[in-house]
């Protein structure tokens, strides 16, 4: 019997069983960032997590490396596979500080703009990150892996890149321990479409050296074509995981396809009602009562095909709702 | 097809939350402790009751010296001791702390009064006025206040009107400028920009909209200043360039017991300080709690003593 | 090994150098920096000056008293009168002002009655006493409060943290003269481990260890009494740093904590806190006034206080007027330093 949101053949690196993830507030309400996600990240493979802003995406790349605010709880299992199993929400802080953070789990973080220490150099942040992980690779040639030239950036300080060179050097950052998963939260954010093509591009090198890459963003128009999986989410719920070519063009729910309706090269149509807030989610489907149309009120992912799950128990959109 | 992960449980628990893995422990929960208010509030109530009521019942001049009983330790017939004249140090700490909470007060509205007026005319000019004033501001915001007190008041020696007008000249800057930071967001905000648009003169605006939007900030003010309008007092006082000597505030109080701790009378160090500091504190959390009602935003840490 | 060879490379073989350019650019927007303070210093330290001699003309104040001193009691009315002629004391305030600058500005800042020496030898005896005495406290003071606050903050609601924060804020609530006075009852009079006043004993020469041995009271009660604000400061601006998205991108990156603290978190945190410093220093002033009075301290502070209690008006117009261009030029010096230090600045200034 596979799991919910497993793909055949290729073992994962990380596999998501049942996570959920709240963040408290000083009301004593709850934000329900991330709700029972089963997801597995394989080896060799990017796979693009896709969803509209404020929908729990970015919460779960900080759950999966225990940088969660202290406010937080959170449940279900994440699986790192290696030479080390271990269970990443399970582990004390030491285990991931000093094995996992950096050397397993890499992490691109949001906001290149401020994700840099800005009172250091490139050059000063790369070697510190080599030496503390004892990565392999010499920072001058990390800096080269992201296509960037060593001699040109190594002695800038962060206000003195620009926002691409940005994204590059944190990517360059990420690799330094030479990292298994590689995290990327919003890689292309602030990006123009070339430089946000190239950013992804890089991304692409990194799953076909054997990385499994999460790529988190809402940026479909320039992380779909590097992606070999797509995972679509909404109101913190994953609602279809497959094969890009099939959720990208043929998805069976009817929130990937009104989001990618939205798209500008895809007609831009406005995905239809708003977002409930996170702090007050319906016990059943969010999507459809905010949508309307009819839900089975099967919550939990179920295989349509033997590598594409989806929720709700639909069928293809357009064939039979 | 999962992966066969043996350090990991298979059954997922789903029905149990957990505290995630994170660096920094939680914070102390709450924060907001409910019994700072009802503490300040009571403290205050006593030492006002008590600066008022026991010169009154005691009804003996403070200036009256009885020599039998100078000099004597905290006793069941002098509670606080005896100073060298041998006047009871229970009425003389209360006569003084009565004197310090009444100047402070006086202080503490005439500058909020003066940073208002400021604050409102730089920013309804505005222009030169407004830049000059603020430079102004920043000008003696730069020069330590105790400085300014101390000439003032050595010039105008003994004068109580001066120690007034040394705390009040010196501690408006602050008010001036967050009313005047006050007004110019109420200036811009639609309704005002409405009643301009419609005629509205500048005085009209002035009256209408600014004074009751700045009216909380200017009550927190004097509250705020309270604290360090005592404190600069006792201060003056205590350098011997404030009150008169045979006006026992606590700061003369204060100077009296440099020279009597030397001989051992370490109880006319011991109550006018308590006096003192349970003024400063009881007033500094009061406006802490009041902040934190008025502007619940901005909760930052309150400063007390030598805050000039 | 990795970082030398790019540093190395980049130094070596690009022709940018941007660091290099960089720590120049920042000299040059320290140096614009400083000439438009000293804009601000200069009228200030003048209005200052000013408002001393305006005010002495309109207080009951009378000048005559300055020049004569102890003998003003008992000079004859038509005497005095006479005098007042001869001195030119009747012109108006600012004339006598004009006058006084000029002269100050050739090094002649008149006689002080109250000590019967010129004021710049006052001035000049006891300057080094109240630098020794504030400079020792305010290294005190910044050191304690960088130690324990970047501590406390770095573990919040931990158990030094609940020490240190409310004794912080109890500490803050007591003056400094209470502070001084309760040093003197229990550590020189009760325990009589400590002197209590001067700068030496009495009878005794001016030596390294006397002088030692009567600092530790007044510098430690002065540096206890700036304490609080620092230390709260450096906490509250370590946690604010400790919450920001490169230190949580740092920790991302597997940097173990002392790393993350020490070089991702901290020099955010506390360049800042150089021209925190410079804010201050009216309130060291304020606190060393107060402290060189109840320990009976040599300096220039206590002085101040001295010539106010005695109109010695030569003497308070001085060291009024030198105090605060003191506190104007060392707050200039810390935000030079800020500038300096501070790679970001040269980029917002250029």
């Amino acid at each position: 019997m596979t799991a919910a949101g497993a793909v055949p053949g290729a073992p994962p690196v990380l596999s998501i069983r049942g996570l959920s993830v709240q963040l408290g507030l000083l009301d004593g309400r709850w934000v329900h960032a991330v709700s029972d996600l089963d997801m597995d990240l394989p080896a060799g493979t990017v796979t693009l997590l896709a969803g509209e802003s404020g929908c729990g995406k970015s919460v779960l790349a900080s759950a999966l490396i225990g940088l969660l605010p202290p406010t937080a709880r959170v449940r279900g299992q994440v699986g790192l596979d290696g030479p080390d199993p271990l269970d990443l929400l399970a582990a004390d802080d030491d285990v991931l500080a000093t094995r996992v953070r950096g050397r397993r789990v890499g992490l691109v973080p949001q906001s290149a703009g401020t994700a840099l220490t800005p009172t250091r150099t490139v050059g000063a942040l790369l070697s510190e990150a080599v030496t503390t992980l004892g990565g392999a690779v010499p920072a001058a040639d990390l800096l080269r892996e992201v296509w960037l030239d060593p001699d040109g950036v190594a002695d800038l300080y962060p206000h003195q890149l620009s926002g691409g060179m940005a994204h590059r050097v944190l990517l360059a950052l990420a690799l330094a321990g030479q990292p298994d998963v590689l995290l990327c939260d919003e890689p292309t954010a602030g990006l123009d479409p070339e430089n946000a093509a190239h950013v992804a591009g890089l991304l692409a090198a990194q799953a076909r050296t054997g990385r499994a890459v999460l790529l988190i963003s809402h940026d479909i128009a320039a992380c779909a074509p590097v992606a070999d999986r797509v995972a679509v989410m909404v109101s913190s719920r994953v609602v279809e995981v497959g094969p890009a070519t099939d959720v990208l063009d043929r998805p069976w729910h009817d929130y990937p396809q009104a989001l990618w309706n939205s798209l500008p090269e895809r007609g831009f149509r406005p995905v239809p009602g708003d977002p409930p807030p996170l702090t007050d989610l319906p016990d059943d489907c969010a999507w459809h009562r905010r949508a309307g149309g009819a839900c089975s009120g099967v919550l939990t992912l179920e295989p349509v095909a033997p590598d594409h799950w989806v929720s709700c128990g639909r069928g293809p959109v357009g064939v039979g709702c | 097809m999962t992966s066969e992960l043996t350090a990991v449980p298979r059954a997922i628990d789903r029905s149990r939350w957990r505290a995630p893995v994170t660096w920094r422990p939680a914070r102390v929960p709450g924060g907001r402790r409910r019994w700072v208010l009802p503490l300040c509030v009571g403290v205050l109530v006593v030492l006002v009751l008590f600066a008022v009521v026991v010169p009154w019942v005691a009804g003996i001049d403070p200036r009256q010296t009885a020599l039998a009983d100078a000099n004597q330790a905290p006793s069941w017939d002098h509670w606080f001791g005896t100073d060298q004249a041998g006047r009871d140090l229970v009425v003389r700490v209360a006569e003084g702390l009565r004197v310090s909470l009444l100047v402070a007060a006086v202080c503490a509205v005439v500058a909020t009064v003066l940073g208002c007026v400021v604050g409102l005319t730089a920013a309804v000019v505005g222009g030169r006025t407004d830049r000059v004033l603020m430079r102004t501001v920043d000008g003696l915001n730069a020069v330590p206040h105790l400085l300014l007190g101390i000439v003032i008041a050595a010039m105008w020696k003994g004068a109580i009107l001066a120690v007034i007008a040394s705390i009040a000249l010196t501690h408006w800057t602050q008010v001036a400028r967050i009313v005047r930071a006050q007004a110019l967001t109420v200036r811009t905000r639609d309704y005002v920009l409405a009643t301009v648009s419609l005629g509205g003169s500048r005085r009209q605006v002035l009256v209408r909209h600014l004074l009751p939007a700045v009216a909380p900030q200017a009550l927190l003010s004097v509250a705020l200043l309270l604290p360090h309008a005592v404190w600069h007092e006792s201060a003056l006082s205590f350098l011997g360039v404030g009150l008169p000597p045979d006006r026992p505030s606590l700061g003369t109080l204060l100077e009296d017991a440099r020279t009597r701790i030397l001989v051992g009378q370490w109880w006319t160090l011991v109550f006018p300080s308590l006096a003192l500091i349970a003024t400063t504190a009881a007033v500094a959390g009061l406006s802490a709690a009041a902040r934190d009602r008025l502007l619940p935003h901005r909760r930052t840490e309150v400063g007390v003593g030598g805050a000039a | 090994m990795d970082a030398g060879v790019i540093r190395r490379g980049a130094a070596a073989s690009s022709g940018l150098e941007p660091s290099a350019t960089g720590r120049r650019g920042r000299w040059a927007a320290a140096a614009r920096m400083a000439l438009r303070r000293v804009l601000f210093v200069v009228p200030v330290t003048v209005l200052v000056s000013m408002a001393v001699f305006a005010l002495a003309a309109a207080s009951p104040y009378d000048p005559l008293a300055g020049y004569l001193g102890d003998r003003y009691l008992t000079v004859g009315a038509d005497q005095a009168a006479v005098l007042r002629e001869q001195l030119g004391l009747d012109r108006p305030w600012i004339v006598w002002w004009w006058d006084w600058v000029v002269a100050a500005v050739q090094g002649d800042l008149g006689t002080s009655h109250l000590y019967g020496q010129p004021v710049t030898a006052v001035i000049g005896q006891r300057l080094p006493w109240t630098l020794l005495l504030a400079g020792t406290a305010l290294v005190l003071a910044v050191l304690v409060s960088l130690l324990v606050g970047v501590r406390s903050a770095a573990r919040p609601g931990g158990l030094l943290d609940r020490t240190v924060v409310p004794l912080a804020y109890v500490l803050q609530g007591i003056p400094a003269f209470v502070l001084g006075l309760g040093a003197i009852l229990l550590f020189a009079l009760t325990w009589s481990v400590l002197p209590a006043a001067g700068a030496t004993d009495p009878t005794a020469a001016v030596g390294v260890g006397q002088v030692a041995e009567h600092l530790v009271l007044p510098a430690g009660v002065l540096a206890l009494s700036q304490l609080p604000w620092l230390l709260l400061h450096v906490r509250q601006s370590m946690l604010d740093a400790l919450s920001a998205d490169h230190v949580r991108t740092a920790r991302a990156r597997g940097l173990p904590d002392a790393v993350v603290i020490r070089r991702h978190a901290l020099p955010g945190a506390l360049l800042p806190f150089l021209s925190v410093i410079g804010v201050r220093l009216p309130e060291l002033v304020v606190g060393a006034t107060i402290v060189e009075v109840v320990f009976s301290w040599p300096g220039i502070a206590a002085a101040t206080v001295s010539s106010a209690r005695a109109m010695d008006f030569a003497l308070l117009a001085a060291l009024t007027t030198a105090t605060t261009l003191l506190v104007l030029l060392g707050n200039l010096l810390a935000d030079v330093a800020y500038t300096v230090a501070d790679p970001r600045v040269s980029a917002d200034d250029q």
